[in-house]
Order: structure tokens, then sequence, then C-alpha cells
């Protein structure tokens, strides 16, 4: 029965990594650009949900459009007006800037909240579904479905609307879709946007679960860059099989193996799934020559 | 139609054209040639505004277009047949036709587009469900022009026509283009074989080094032993 209880855990924690690495996972497999700050972004949304809940009482999940609206607000903006200016060049610029974005969000989020653990604890806190020696609490249970719903939603916003053809072509070949009328500055900041959006909602969703601390930002990017190299890149499906298989090994490691090898697991993961197959599991080619 | 005044581009920073003075008129098929590394696909990038322009001025109906970003060309009626095609890999051929009506907003017009595309190349028809991947060279440029003539362009630029094609694919190709001419699409075509390029020009510009070093009617260029020597570049 131990198992089945650590097994449900993964999974409910697995649909949250999905959620939470998504928005990672599009923005670099849209303009190869890995954004060092996701985790911070994520942090952030923490904080919102932590800062409107604690004034107004409001339900922590109802707080999810407000941080998505102010994280694809910065997303937008950061994009627009600083990553834009170097995209075309190096990699390592962009990994400069949004390593200097990680920092500045960081900091911002020590001075406003000191380095202090937070959490949010709704009424409903300790309740949950019992069967047989298996509980599973609502709240783990609500953060699994707002999270395979946000992703979902995002599925469907990339492959159903223009924007999301928009956004595609770009991937593909940049100046093909400038000469088809894109414009591809514009769908780059709505996409690091929606990126920062996913990040944002995750993080609300994180603060109903985990107490958190604006430190925390690394692991989350570095959990974020597990999960997609595990999935695939840029890949919807990709981010749920990575989420998934992340959140059971680390919750069966945590039972099986002593507490401090958690962490080692993604990695042991990430280096067996780079020497194995190194596109991911439901990875395609992505940059593929036509 | 087009006026290209003192005009010099290139990749930052080298400059490949310098002081190309070039126009086209409404209606008519102009070829441009030239040797590998003249600076034909610079010409047309720079036109398109994938390239922004060192020097001089770009002129399309009465307008200075030098400035704009390439976003905006198709929606004045300026297509680019890219060239290698540069289709949307992972995209079928429908999909990589619908995208290339991305500027078009009048439904109705695009479903008589997308009809009128197939009416050209019945074969685009036959793989519309196709991955572009699945295609062949033939076929994937007839995809990128039936994705250029999505947007309907009143001027339609054609980089590389013939490159790595058989020659009855390329006539199949030529004729499709007699065709869309007779639409009343400006014609800009780059291509590789001088004879088949002045067959079916009205007129035409010989590149060499990033300079024109000759222009004129295509028969007279036809007829011109030095055009030989131009284009082997000795």
């Amino acid at each position: 029965m131990l198992y089945w209880q650590v097994l449900i855990n993964g999974v409910l924690l697995g649909g949250l990594y999905a959620c939470a690495a998504i928005g990672f996972s599009v923005i670099w497999g849209v303009m190869n650009l890995i954004n060092l700050a996701h985790g911070s972004m994520i942090i952030l949304g923490a904080y919102i949900t932590y800062v409107i809940n604690s004034a107004t009482g409001l339900d922590p999940f109802l707080t999810i459009p407000i941080s998505g609206a102010a994280l694809f607000l910065l997303g937008f903006m950061v994009q627009k007006y600083l990553i834009n200016h170097v995209i075309e060049g190096s990699v390592f610029m962009t990994l400069i800037l949004t390593f200097g974005l990680d920092l500045l969000l960081v900091n911002m989020t020590l001075l406003l909240f000191t380095a202090d653990f937070r959490s949010i604890t709704p009424s409903y806190a300790g309740l949950g579904w019992e069967i047989g020696t298996i509980r599973v609490p609502y709240t783990r249970l609500g953060v699994f479905f707002f999270a395979l719903a946000l992703t979902l939603i995002l599925s469907l916003l990339m492959n159903r609307t223009k924007l999301g053809n928009a956004i595609k072509a770009t991937s593909f070949d940049k100046d093909a879709a400038g000469l088809v009328g894109v414009n591809v500055f514009q769908v780059y900041a709505i996409t690091f946007g929606l990126g920062a959006a996913m990040a944002g909602m995750a993080g609300s969703l994180i603060s109903v679960l985990h107490s958190f601390s604006p430190v925390l930002g690394g692991t989350f990017t570095m959990k974020a860059f597990v999960i997609v190299v595990l999935g695939g890149l840029g890949s919807v499906p990709g981010a749920i099989v990575g989420g998934l298989i992340l959140g059971i090994t680390e919750n069966f490691a945590s039972v099986l193996l002593e507490a401090g090898y958690k962490d080692a697991i993604s990695f042991i993961l990430l280096v067996a799934i780079l020497v194995l197959r190194p596109r991911g599991i439901l990875g395609k080619q992505f940059f593929a020559e036509v | 139609m087009l006026a290209v005044h003192h005009l010099g581009s290139g990749y930052k920073p080298l400059q490949i054209l310098w002081d190309i003075e070039l126009s086209v008129q409404e209606g008519e098929w102009l070829a441009l040639l030239g040797p590998n590394g003249a600076g034909k696909s610079t010409l047309l990038k720079t036109i398109v505004g994938l390239l922004k322009p060192f020097q001089g001025e770009i002129w399309y109906l009465g307008k200075e277009i030098s400035a704009l970003p390439v976003h905006e060309m198709v929606r004045l009626g300026i297509a680019l047949v890219p060239e290698g095609r540069r289709l949307f890999a992972g995209m079928t051929v429908r999909e990589n036709l619908m995208m290339g009506a991305f500027s078009q907003n009048d439904n109705g017009k695009i479903t008589a587009q997308l009809q009128r595309v197939f009416d050209l190349f019945p074969v685009l028809k036959e793989r519309e469900k196709q991955v572009v991947g699945t295609l062949s060279g033939g076929e994937r440029q007839m995809c990128a022009i039936g994705r250029a003539l999505m947007s309907r362009p009143k001027l339609l630029l054609v980089d590389e026509l013939s490159l790595g094609l058989a020659p009855v694919v390329v006539d199949g190709l030529l004729e499709t283009l007699v065709a869309i001419k007779q639409e009343g699409v400006t014609l800009l075509v780059v291509e590789q074989d001088v004879n088949t390029a002045l067959a079916y020009a009205d007129r035409g510009y010989v590149l060499r080094e990033g300079r024109i070093v000759k222009s004129g009617e295509a028969k007279q260029l036809l007829e011109d032993p030095s055009i030989q020597k131009d284009y082997l570049g000795y």
C-alpha cells in the first residue's frame, strides 16, 4: 500500500512539475533561449499569491489569473525591451542576460520579503480523500487539476490559434515567418510573456503545497531543465511525460533511499537521457534541416 | 513599380552590393543573372527587408520602403520565394500554404486563393496532408511558390528557381510562372541557366561581383556574346 501512496504522490507532483516546466520548454523551443530566470519567475508568482492571500484572504487558486497576467506583462516587457536586442547574437549573450535578470529578481524578492520561508495554508488544507490507507489531500488534487488544465490551455493556444501558428512558424524558420508577414520580434515578446505567465501560475500552485523563499529559484530552474531534456524540447506532451517521470522518481527516491539522494536522482536521470536519447523521450527534431 | 537607386548592401561589416540601379515595370518578367556569389540573393533579401541597405533607396509604388521591416512587405504586395525554399519543416503542405496567407484576413479570398494554387499545382492538392519533409525537390519548390502566392502578391520575387531540380520540372515551373504573369503578377526571377532565363523574361540584368554590369531587353542580352563571359566571370 505504501508504494501506491508514493506513486499517487509522484503523479500529483509530476503534474505540477509539467506545468512549472512548460514555459521554460516553449521559450527554449521557439527562441533557442534558455531562461535562467525561470525559477525566480515561479517564486515571484508564489509571492504574488502570498501577498494577495494575506492581504485579502482570497483563495490561492483564485489568484492564478492575477499572477499569470502580472508575469505575462513582465515577460513581454523583458523580451521586448531587453532580450530582443541581443537575441540575434550569440547564445552566451542571452544566457548572461537571463542570468542577470535572475539575480535581479532574486534580490528584489529578498529585499521585499527577506529570505524567510513563507507558506500559505488554506482552510481546507487538512482535508482530503481517504481510500483504505491511501490519503489524497484536496490541495494536492486541486493543484494537479489546475496544473493539467493550464498546460492543456497552453497546448490548445499553440495548436489551434493563429497566434499559435505564428509561434510555430517562427520556431521552424524565423526568416520565412517574417516573409509571410509574421512580426517575429512581436512573436518573441508574446512567447516569452506566455512562458513567464506559465511560470507565475505554477508558482501560485506551488505556494499552496510547499513553503518557499527567494533562494529556491535556482532549484526550480534546474528541475525545469531536467524535465525539458527528459521529455523533449518545445513539446507539451514531452513536458508532461518529463514532469511525471521526475515527480514519480523523486517520490520513490525519498522513500527508498536516504533523503539526500532525492536531488541526485534527477541529475542521474538527466545524464542517462542525454546518453541514451539526447532529444528527449517525445522529442522532435525541432530545428530540423529542410 | 519597383525602383532601386544607388543601393549598397551586404552582411555587416561585409559589403556585397555596390551602387545598384534597377527598375521593374508593372506586369513584366525580369531576369536577374550572374555567377555564383555575384549578389543576386543579397539583392532580393535587401528588397524584402531581410537585410538593411547600407546606402541607397528602394522605391515601391511611389513609397520609400528600405526602412520597413520584413513582415510589412507582404502586406504591400511583395512576396519572396527564398533560396532553398525555406518551408516550415514540421508542417503539412496545407499548413504551409495557409501560413502564406497569414497577412490576409478575408477567409473567402483565402479559400479562393488556395483553390487557385491547387489549380496551378494539382500535385499539392494530392499532397495536402503530407508533412513537407516528405516532398520531392520540385514539389517543395511548388509549395514555396504556392505559399508566396497565398498572400496574393503584386510583385513576386523568385530566388534560384531551378536550383537542384531536373530540367523537366523546371520547364513545368516556368510554364506556371507564365500563367501567374498573365494574371498580372510582376516577376523578378533569379535563375542559373542564362538561356532559359532569357527565353522567358522581358528584360534582364546581369550582376557580377556585386555590381550591375549589363542590362537590357532579353532578346538583346541573348545575342550578346559577352554575356557568357560575364556569367563565367572571366
